[in-house]
C-alpha cells in the first residue's frame, strides 16, 4: 500500500494501515507541520486537504486516504510555484496572524480550501467555515482580515 | 482585623528562603509524585546585571546574537526585547539573531511569567546593549586616535568625523564579543530606548516575529515535534481520581505486547509507564495493564463548592486575611444611603493551550538531554535532575516555542516522565499528552465565591464597601503536600488576591478572603486572580450605579481618585470608541468596566451584546478596549495580546468550566470543555494610549474587564444581574421574556 503526501508517494508498512494519517504524516513521514490538537475531531489543528477539500486528519486512517491526495501545510506553498508561498500563506506573513502559532498550520490549511471552493467568501461564510478550528490564543480577528486579503489581493488573479 | 506586618515580613522571608516568591506562577511537585521531601523550586530570582551582559554578544559579521532570557509562547516578548537591543546598537531587525538559549549557555534567569517580560527585562537587556555599544564605541577610538565622543552612531557600527565608517564587523573579528563585568561603561551611559526625542528605529515599530514564516510554513518548533535517531515513545499512565495510590501492578499481559520495550513500575513513587518501538502501539499496552488503585474518598463538586462558599466562611466569621481595614463598617447601611449586595461566582477552569504537552528527553550514563516547551527551563532541568538522581548541571534543557502558556506550563510534567522512562531503557523517549492527560492532570484556575455589600450616598458618592471572597492558594497552589500547611500558615496567597484592591475611592473599607486548599491542583492562569475579582467588583459598581440612577460611566469616573488619572483616560478612551450612551434598540445593550493590572496597565473595556430570548441567543456584538501599558515596543504585538485576552474574556464569561465528580474532572476534550469558536468571536476594536511610561505587561491587563463588561451590558439590555460565570443562558433569556 502506497499513499500520496505533497506529491510524492509513501510506502505504508502493513502494521501501519490502521493508524491515523496525522501519526502517519508526523511520525513516519516526519512532517511535523500537521499537528495534535485534541486526536477527536474537535480543534481542526491536524486539517489538511484530500483532493483540495479541508480534512481532519486524526479522523481519517492511512487506508482510507489510499488513492487520493493528501496536501500538507509543508506541501502548500509548492502549489504556487510562481511564489515563495502560497498566498494565504502570504496574507498570514502580512497580518502577523499567529501568537503561540500552534493551531495555525491547521488555520491555513482550512483557509486554503475555504478560498478553493469559494474564492470571495463573505464574512457569515468565513465565520462558518472556520469554526471548527480553534485558536486559544484568539487570533480570529486577524485570520478574518488575512483571509480577506488573500481572497481580495491575489487570490483570484493567482488562480 | 488588620494587616499584620510582622506577619507579612514572615512570609517574605519564608517564601524567598523557599523560593516561592514569585510574582506569577509556581508550580509543582506534587503533580508528579516522584519527588522526595525536598522539592525542586520554581527560578524566582531576578534579572542581574551580571547576567545581563551574558545575553548579547556582537559576531564577527557585525550582527547581534541574542539570548532571550524569555520564553516564546506567542506573547511575543522575545521579538520585543530583540527591538530594544536593536535599538541600543542601531541594527536591522534581520541583523539580530535572537534565540531561546539553553541552560547552559546563560545563567539560571526567573521564568517567564506573570507578564512581566518587558516590565522587567527592558532595563537590563537595555542597559547590557548599551554597553556593548558603548564598548565598541572605545574599541573604535582606540584604534583610530578619536575619542569616543567625537565618534558617532551610524547603521551597524560608527562613522568617523572624517566621514570614514567604522562597522562592528571591523571591530569584532575572530571571536564574538561579549562583554564582562569589569568593562562596563556606566558613566553618562545614554538609553536611546528610552529617548522619547530619539527618532527611534525599533522601538515602537511592528517588527514581524522572527519565527512567523517558520511557522506558516510548518517547520518544526514545538517539542511535540522534536524527534532523535532511536527514539522510543513512552506514557505514563495517572490514576484518574486525585490522590489515588498504585497498590498492585500486573504487567505480564502488557510486556507481550507487540513494540514494548519496557513497562516501568515504581510503587513507592506512583509510577507506571510504558515504552514502545512506535507510538501506536503505546495504547494497547497501556490497556493491558492491570493495575489497583487505593483511591482516597471522592470529593464531588458540591462538596469544593461548600469548602470554597463565602457565606459558610461569612457565617463562621473566619478570614484568614484582611487586606483593606479602613473606616467603619456598618451592620446596616445608612438609612439615607443607597445599598447593594450580592453574591458572585466564577468556574474552576483549564488552559486548555492548543498544543498538549510533550518532551524528548536523552539520559546517557553521566548527562542528559532534554527538549521540552517550559515557562521555566532551569525548573525542569532541576525536576528532571532530581528524579532521576542526577546533579542539575549535568542536564542541559533546550526550550522550545511553547503552543500556549498562560501559566500552565511552568513545568512540563512530561519531561519528568520521558527522563525516568528514557533512564530505564537508555534510550532517547519521547512522552506527549494527549488531550485527555492535559484535561486530566494538569493544574487549574480555581473557583471563586464572593459576597460585596456596598452604599452609596445619594449624589453617587461610595460611601462603604465590603468585600468577601474565598478561592485557594495560586501562587502557592502547587507547593508539595509536606510543606503546605506551613506555607499556608504564613502565606496570603497573592495571586489569589490579584485585583482584589478597589480602584475607587471609599472611605469606609474592608476587603477579607481566605484561601482555602483542597485537593484539586491549582496553579496560574491568565491574569490569576484578576478575572474572577473584578467580575465581582466592576458587577457590584454597576449595581451601586443603578441604585444611584447613574449612568455607570459617569458614576465610575465621579468616584475614582484624582490619582488614578490613567485609569480615568482609558475609561473615556473606551467610551468614546464605542460611542457611550448611543441610543440602542431593543435587546441590545453596552457595558462597560475597568481595571489595573498589578498596580501598573490599565485597561477599560466596553462590550455591546445583543440578547434574543425567542431565539434564546446571546451574542457578544463587539468588545471596544482602550489600554496603557506604558511605553510601547511594538504596537502589533500589543494588539495580538489584547485581541487574546478578548477572546478569553468571552470565554470565560460564556463556556469555560471544569467540574469534578467522584474525584476526578469531568471534562475531558473541547466537545465538553467548550472554549470561543471563530463564530463567536466578537468584533473588536483596539485604542492603545501613546505614552512614555516605563513599559508594562500586556498579556494579562485586558482580560479582567472583558467578563464583567458582557454581563454589565446584559444588565443594560434586560435588567438582569448575571452572579455566576460562565453565564447561564436560560436564567438571562428567563428575566428578558418577563420584561419583553
Ligand atoms: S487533532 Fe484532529 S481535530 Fe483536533
Ligand atoms: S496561535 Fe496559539 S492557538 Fe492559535
Amino acid at each position: 500500500m502506497k499513499i500520496v503526501i505533497n506529491n510524492k508517494q509513501y510506502p505504508v508498512p502493513k502494521d501501519l494501515e490502521q493508524i491515523s494519517l496525522l501519526d502517519f504524516i508526523r511520525d513516519t513521514v516526519q512532517l511535523k507541520g500537521t499537528k495534535f490538537g485534541c486526536g477527536e475531531g474537535l480543534c481542526g489543528a491536524c486539517t489538511v486537504h484530500l483532493d483540495g477539500e479541508a480534512v481532519r486528519a486524526c479522523q481519517q486512517s492511512v487506508g482510507d486516504v489510499v488513492g487520493h491526495r493528501v496536501l500538507t501545510i509543508e506541501g502548500l506553498a509548492d502549489t504556487r510555484p510562481e511564489a515563495k508561498y502560497h498566498p494565504v500563506q502570504e496574507a498570514w506573513i502580512e497580518e502577523s496572524v499567529p501568537q503561540c502559532g500552534y493551531c495555525q498550520p491547521g488555520q491555513i490549511m482550512a483557509a486554503s480550501a475555504l478560498l478553493n471552493h469559494t474564492p470571495n467568501p463573505s464574512d457569515e461564510e468565513i465565520r462558518d467555515e472556520m469554526s471548527g478550528n480553534l485558536c486559544r490564543c484568539g487570533t480570529y480577528p486577524r485570520i478574518q482580515r488575512a483571509i480577506r486579503r488573500a481572497s481580495k489581493d491575489r487570490y483570484y488573479e493567482t488562480r | 482585623m488588620k494587616l499584620d506586618n510582622s506577619k507579612t515580613m514572615n512570609r517574605r522571608q519564608f517564601l524567598i528562603k523557599s523560593g516561592w516568591l514569585a510574582v506569577g506562577v509556581t508550580a509543582t511537585a506534587s503533580c508528579s509524585p516522584i519527588y522526595s521531601s525536598l522539592p525542586a523550586l520554581p527560578s524566582t530570582d531576578g534579572p542581574e546585571w551580571a547576567d545581563a551582559i551574558t545575553w548579547i554578544q556582537i559576531m564577527p559579521n557585525g550582527k547581534a546574537r541574542f539570548y532571550c532570557p524569555r520564553m516564546e509562547m506567542g506573547q511575543g516578548a522575545p521579538l520585543g526585547l530583540s527591538q530594544v537591543v536593536a535599538e541600543e546598537l542601531n541594527l536591522d531587525q534581520s541583523d539580530v539573531e535572537c534565540l531561546l538559549p539553553d541552560t547552559q549557555q546563560i545563567p539560571r534567569f526567573r521564568m517567564t511569567v506573570g507578564s512581566q517580560s518587558i516590565l522587567d527585562f527592558f532595563d537590563p537587556v537595555s542597559r547590557a546593549a548599551a554597553n556593548l555599544r558603548e564598548n565598541l564605541r572605545a574599541m573604535a577610538a582606540e584604534r583610530t586616535h578619536y575619542k569616543p565622543a567625537q565618534i558617532k552612531d551610524a547603521p551597524g557600527g560608527f562613522v568617523l568625523p572624517d566621514g570614514q565608517r567604522k562597522d562592528y564587523t571591523t571591530l569584532v573579528t575572530d571571536k564574538p564579543l561579549l562583554l564582562t563585568e569589569t568593562r562596563s561603561i556606566e558613566d553618562g551611559l545614554k538609553i536611546y530606548s528610552k529617548n522619547k526625542n530619539r527618532n527611534r528605529r525599533a522601538i515602537g515599530n511592528p517588527w514581524k516575529h522572527h519565527e512567523l514564516e517558520a511557522i506558516v510554513t510548518g517547520q518544526p518548533l514545538y517539542a511535540r515535534d522534536k524527534s532523535l535517531p532511536n527514539m522510543l515513545y513512552g506514557q505514563v499512565l495517572r490514576p484518574a481520581v486525585y490522590g489515588s495510590k498504585l497498590i498492585n501492578a500486573d504487567v505480564r499481559d502488557a510486556k507481550k505486547m507487540p513494540g514494548v520495550t519496557a513497562v516501568v513500575v515504581d510503587k513507592g513513587a506512583n509510577f507506571i509507564g510504558v515504552v514502545t518501538e512506535h507510538p501506536s502501539q503505546l495504547n494497547a499496552a497501556l490497556d493491558r495493564l492491570k493495575l489497583k488503585w487505593r483511591e482516597p474518598k471522592a470529593r464531588g463538586q458540591a462538596e469544593l463548592n461548600d469548602r470554597l462558599n463565602v457565606m459558610r466562611v461569612r457565617r463562621e466569621d473566619k478570614f484568614e486575611h484582611s487586606l483593606v481595614s479602613q473606616g467603619q463598617m456598618r451592620q446596616k447601611p445608612r438609612p439615607t444611603h443607597l445599598s447593594a449586595a450580592g453574591y458572585f461566582e466564577t468556574s474552576f477552569a483549564a488552559h486548555a493551550a492548543m498544543e498538549p504537552r510533550a518532551a524528548v528527553v536523552s539520559v546517557k550514563p553521566k548527562s542528559t538531554e532534554v527538549w521540552c516547551g517550559s515557562q521555566d527551563p532551569f525548573f525542569v532541568q532541576r525536576l528532571v535532575a532530581k528524579a532521576i538522581g542526577y546533579a542539575s548541571d549535568t542536564v542541559i534543557v533546550y526550550p522550545q516555542r511553547i503552543g500556549g502558556g498562560f501559566g500552565g506550563r511552568v513545568p512540563c510534567q512530561a519531561s519528568v516522565e520521558a527522563a525516568i522512562l528514557s533512564k530505564a531503557v537508555a534510550r532517547p523517549v519521547r512522552v506527549a499528552w494527549d488531550r485527555e492527560t492535559e484535561f486530566a492532570h494538569n493544574y487549574f484556575q480555581p473557583r471563586y465565591s464572593h459576597y460585596i455589600s456596598a452604599s452609596a450616598t445619594r449624589e453617587g458618592v461610595i460611601d462603604s464597601w465590603q468585600h468577601d471572597f474565598v478561592s485557594s492558594p495560586i501562587i502557592t497552589g502547587l507547593v508539595p503536600d509536606n510543606i503546605a500547611w506551613i506555607v499556608d500558615k504564613v502565606v496570603a496567597d497573592e495571586g489569589t488576591a490579584r485585583g482584589s484592591l478597589l480602584p475607587y475611592q471609599v472611605k469606609n473599607q474592608s476587603v477579607r478572603y481566605s484561601d482555602i486548599r483542597t485537593p484539586i491542583p491549582i496553579g496560574a492562569w491568565r491574569g490569576l486572580g484578576s478575572a474572577p475579582n473584578t467580575f465581582a467588583i466592576e458587577s457590584m459598581i454597576d449595581d451601586l450605579a443603578k441604585a444611584a440612577q447613574m449612568d455607570p460611566l459617569v458614576f465610575r469616573l465621579k468616584n475614582l481618585p484624582t490619582t488614578e488619572k490613567r485609569l480615568v483616560k482609558v475609561f473615556n478612551r473606551v467610551a468614546a470608541m464605542a460611542k457611550w450612551g448611543r441610543e440602542l434598540p431593543e435587546g441590545v445593550g453596552l457595558g462597560i468596566a475597568g481595571a489595573i493590572y498589578k498596580g501598573e496597565s490599565y485597561a477599560a473595556v466596553v462590550a455591546e451584546v445583543s440578547i434574543d430570548a425567542t431565539d434564546k441567543n446571546l451574542r457578544v456584538n463587539k468588545v471596544w478596549c482602550a489600554q496603557d501599558c506604558g511605553l510601547i515596543i511594538n504596537p502589533d504585538q500589543v494588539e495580538n495580546q489584547i485581541a487574546g485576552n478578548i477572546i478569553w474574556g468571552c470565554s470565560l464569561a460564556l463556556k469555560e468550566q471544569i467540574t469534578f465528580a467522584a474525584g476526578q474532572v469531568e471534562q475531558s476534550n473541547f466537545d465538553d470543555y467548550e472554549i470561543l469558536r471563530h463564530n463567536e468571536a466578537p468584533e473588536m476594536e483596539i485604542g492603545l494610549i501613546v505614552s512614555d511610561e516605563k513599559p508594562t505587561g500586556v498579556g494579562e491587563t485586558a482580560l479582567a474587564p472583558v467578563a464583567p463588561a458582557i454581563t454589565n451590558a446584559i444588565f443594560a439590555a434586560t435588567g438582569k444581574r448575571v452572579r455566576q460565570l460562565p453565564i447561564n443562558l436560560e436564567s438571562v433569556f428567563e428575566v428578558s421574556e418577563t420584561k419583553g
